[in-house]
Formats: C-alpha cells, structure tokens, sequence
C-alpha cells in the first residue's frame, strides 16, 4: 500500500530549509496540508499510512547539520539540535548523569527500533492522538469525522466545541520540569520559547509553532535539583503512556524546595500541577503531605477524556504517579 | 508520479532504482530488489517484522521511512547475515533453539536480535528485554527467542568447531 501523493524535498542547510518552509507555507492553508517537517519519520510516516496526514510537501531535516549537534554550555547545560536521534541521546553519558528524567523519558518512548529513528524534536513536536485518527482512513469513512478531519464533533468527548486529542509524547513533561528552553527558528528570524509556554491545551492547535517555523534546538539548563521521570503503561517497552510524570525538586530528603511536577499523556497538553506543588513545599515530602498534595490536584486535571481508558481511571493513574514519584523522589540524594 | 532515480547497497549488493515519493524502504526492498525476506506486517511501526539494520548495524523499520531518504545508504537484511552458506551465529542459535514456529516474524526478530547483539555482545535480562520489546511474535511465546539471544555469544565463540552443542 502506497502513501499519498508528496514530494519529499532534502535540504542540506538551515538556511535552505527555512526558505522551503516560507516559500511552501507562502498562500497561507491549515498548517499539516502545504508542507509537513519529517525528521525521523516514525510519526509522519504512521499518520500518512493512515491517509490522516496528506501533505503536498514533506520536508526532510535530515540533512540539515546545525540541527545533529550537541553543544555543551559553560554551567553544565545542554543545546540539543532538534534533529538528534532519541537514541543517541539516551546513550550520551552527560545526560544519563546530569538529567535522569530526560534519560528516563527518552528511554520510555516506544521501542529500539523507533529510538534509533525517531529525533528529540519529533517527539517535542509530536502530533497529539486519540482513537478515531488512529484508525484508516475506511475505517474512518464509516463513522462521522471529527475536528481533525473537517467536521464540528470530537469522538472522545462528544459535546465539546473542540478536538480533545492527547499529547502522548513522553520527553514534554521531563523536559517542562527540568525548565528546558526551546529555540524556534524561520526565514523571518528566530525566537525563545519557554517548553513550559510552548504547548496548548488544544488537540487541533497544540504548539506554538508557526506554518513557516520549525525547533532548532532543544536547551536544558544545568541543576542541581534531583530529578525523575515515570511512565504508565500496560506493555513496558513499546506502548504509547496511558499516563507519564516528571518531578525535579530542590533540597534533600523530605524537604523541598522549588518543586515541579508535571503530568503527561492525560490532555492536550502537559499538566504543571501548582497546589500539589505548593502543599509539598511547605510542608515536605512527607506520606500525609503527598496524600494532602494528591487530594489538591483534582481541580488541576482539567477535563479527563476516556481516551485510552475511561476518566475515572485515567485520574487514578494519575493520582499513583504522583504517589509513586514523590514517593520515590525523596529517597534521590 | 515523478520517479527518482536513488542508489541503495543492501547487503553489500549496490543498486539504482526508479523510486516514487510514495515507495517505503520496505517496498523497494521488497518488490526492486525482491528481497522478500523483510516482511511486511502493520506497516505502521508496532510490530517491528519489516526490521533491518543500518549501516551502523542498528534495528530500523524498513516500513516506516520513505525510500528516497536512503538514497546512498547501506543496509542489511536477514538475506545478508548468512556468509559463504554459513549461516551467522544468531541464525544458528535460532535453529538450534527452536525459536521459530509459523516464522513469518522470524527475519525481523533475528534483525532485531542482530541489532541488540550489535550494541551489547553479551545482553543482560533487561537489555534482551528492552531491545526485543519492538518487535512480536505471535506464536514463539518469545521464550525460546531469548534462549536463542543468551545463546549466540557461546555459538560465536564455538563457531568453526563442532557446533550443535545445544539441545
Ligand atoms: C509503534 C510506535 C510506538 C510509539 N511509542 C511512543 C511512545 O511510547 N512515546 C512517545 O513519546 N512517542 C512514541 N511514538 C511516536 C514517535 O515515534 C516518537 O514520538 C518519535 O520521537 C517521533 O520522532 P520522529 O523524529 O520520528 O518524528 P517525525 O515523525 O519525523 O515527526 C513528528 C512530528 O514532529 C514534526 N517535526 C519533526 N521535527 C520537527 C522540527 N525540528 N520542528 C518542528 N516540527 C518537527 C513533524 O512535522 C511531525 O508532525 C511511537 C511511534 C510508533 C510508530
Ligand atoms: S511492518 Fe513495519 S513495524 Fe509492522
Ligand atoms: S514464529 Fe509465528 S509469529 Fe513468530
């Protein structure tokens, strides 16, 4: 079976690819129609085998040097370009000993087989996912469409005005809570962005990423702080997270400080929870104040879909990880 | 559609094709060079079967990657570990320990294993586990696939003296 109809198109520098991306997103159009990036292609690949991606273009980062390299900073940071192999990434020794929730989550995503071709920045910018885009297009054709396919109705939550998909990428979260810095560039000039700032909690329009833009670099800044990723999921080493956290937390045993936890995989966008966060700073990572920080995230949830499994049971994993996490982040030294 | 023209060296064997945009690594594998080992199961990346090694002898998806961005490259599929009819040790190993059963899976467990023994020559548990985890087998129960694995680092060694000291 063929994929759609595209032109594959191979720059071999930023420059020539910024321009690609302008000169082909030119007449304006919805953002996966004119000109779709492909770095390792584990994702855009799946999508277009589906007939759910059909872009005219698919412009290939794979060539482009200054997106392949690692850059040590002066403290200790990291500036990762956006086209690293997950895989090399998971076996570079500075980031095994300086960031174990980025280590952990790289770890996490799917197989061997999908790390050593799929790139950091495919999974940053992964496209969000639920059931119904999921499926082929006939198996699709059989059943009303959705927000994603051009019609006004969302299959996982049906009354709402908008698309619900999941961001189901595992490195999001490790990289909000280690405060990483995302760098975006296009012909037009290049920007910051705060990964913290970057995603939406809107399945359709889940980045800030412009037509014309693409993720250079990836910047995780030194710390100090432990750190640790977590992933749910029933088949270890292959599945997509049913649910996924990353914690990074000041101070040493019971004590905290400038604690972050963020939950992935259970909306649109990754989950930076504030009240837990606030409850375990004053009082400590003791079992009573988990448990009081587990009751204040409730609120913070947001609106649980069935995607993947039903609500209820999405916010118990929910609640677990975050049990599992503090739990095991006060042991970390 | 256009037709490009790409070349390609699958298991030393060097190549150009006529290639659509649409043509996978898998369908020029498969239907230019008809080389029909690699199967093709899902297509779409979960079942690891259409698995063959770059040239950095690494485990990827020949189904899940546009043709034209291998253009110049290297790989090697499960045609290309048998040398001068001599079966490699993985092979062997997975002969000897009775890891196939149906084995329409089998070219892409032995890749994936070729990979995993590429990276750790003498695989723990967990790194068995970890680097086999992309690819299923419906019938083997993976069990005997493992065996096979902890088993080729002694095959290799005994390799060239009397082999079949198995079971
Ligand atoms: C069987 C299977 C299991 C999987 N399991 C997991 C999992 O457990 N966890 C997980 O997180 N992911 C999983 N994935 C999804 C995917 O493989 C990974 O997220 C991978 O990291 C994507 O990277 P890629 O380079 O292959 O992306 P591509 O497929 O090349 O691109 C993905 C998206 O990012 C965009 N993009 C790529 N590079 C850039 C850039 N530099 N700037 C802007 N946009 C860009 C593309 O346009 C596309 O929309 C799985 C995939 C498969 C097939
Ligand atoms: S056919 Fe490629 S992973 Fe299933
Ligand atoms: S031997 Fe039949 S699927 Fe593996």
């Amino acid at each position: 079976m063929l994929l759609p109809e595209h032109t594959l198109l191979k720059p071999v520098s930023l420059d020539q690819c910024l321009i690609m991306l302008r000169d082909l997103t030119a007449g304006g159009g919805e953002r996966l129609e004119k000109a779709q990036l492909i770095a390792g292609g584990t994702d855009v690949i799946f999508n277009m085998r589906l007939k759910f991606f059909q872009p005219e273009h698919l412009v290939s980062v794979r060539r482009v040097p200054e997106l392949q390299r690692i850059e040590e900073l002066d403290d200790g940071g990291l500036r990762i370009g956006a086209a690293c192999r997950l895989v090399d990434l998971a076996d570079d020794p500075r980031i095994q000993s300086r960031f174990p929730a980025f280590k952990q989550a790289l770890d996490a995503v799917a197989s061997a087989q999908v790390r050593n071709m799929g790139t950091l920045g495919g999974n940053v910018c992964l496209e969000t996912r639920c059931w119904f885009t999921n499926n082929s297009e006939e198996w699709r054709q059989g059943r009303q469409g959705c927000f994603k396919t051009d019609c006004e109705h969302c299959h996982v939550i049906p009354s709402s005005t908008h698309c619900h998909a999941i961001n189901n990428a595992d490195t999001p979260p490790a990289l909000m809570a280690l405060d990483a810095m995302l760098t975006v560039q296009s012909a037009r000039g290049s920007r910051e962005v705060p990964i913290a700032e970057f995603y939406r909690p809107d399945g359709m329009d889940h980045m800030d990423l412009q037509p014309d833009e693409l993720l250079t670099h990836i910047t995780v800044p030194a710390t100090r702080d432990r750190n640790l990723f977590m992933k749910y999921t029933p088949r270890k080493g292959m599945d997509f997270s049913l649910g996924a956290i990353a914690v990074r937390c000041g101070g040493q045993g019971e004590r905290a400080e400038n604690i972050r936890i963020v939950l992935g995989s259970i909306s649109s966008a990754p989950i930076v929870l504030v009240e837990p966060a606030r409850v375990i700073e004053a009082d400590g990572l003791g079992d009573a104040s988990i448990e009081q920080a587990i009751e204040q995230m409730r609120d913070e949830l947001g609106e649980v879909t069935n995607l993947y499994g039903r609500a209820t049971y999405k916010k118990q994993i929910a609640k677990t990880l975050v049990r599992r996490a503090l739990v095991k982040i006060r042991e970390r030294v | 559609m256009a037709k490009h023209i790409m070349s390609l060296t699958v298991n030393g064997d060097t190549r150009e094709f006529a290639v659509d945009d649409r043509d996978t690594l898998l369908d020029v594998i498969r239907n230019q060079m008809a080389l029909t080992g690699t199967k093709s199961g899902c297509n779409t990346g979960s079942c690891g079967i259409c698995t063959i090694n770059n040239a950095a002898g690494e485990a990827v998806l020949s189904c899940l990657t546009p043709a034209l961005e291998w253009d110049g490259e290297s790989v090697t599929t499960i045609e290309g570990l048998e040398a001068d009819g001599q079966l490699d040790a993985i092979q062997q190993a997975f002969v000897e320990f009775g890891a196939v059963q149906c084995g329409f899976c089998t070219p892409g467990v032995i890749m994936s294993a070729k990979a995993l023994l590429n990276k750790y020559p003498q695989p723990t548990e967990a790194q068995i586990n970890e680097g086999m985890a992309g690819v299923l087998c419906r019938c083997t129960g993976h069990i005997k696939v493992k065996e096979a694995i902890r088993n080729d680092f002694r095959l290799r060694i005994n390799k060239g003296a009397e082999s079949g000291s198995g079971r």
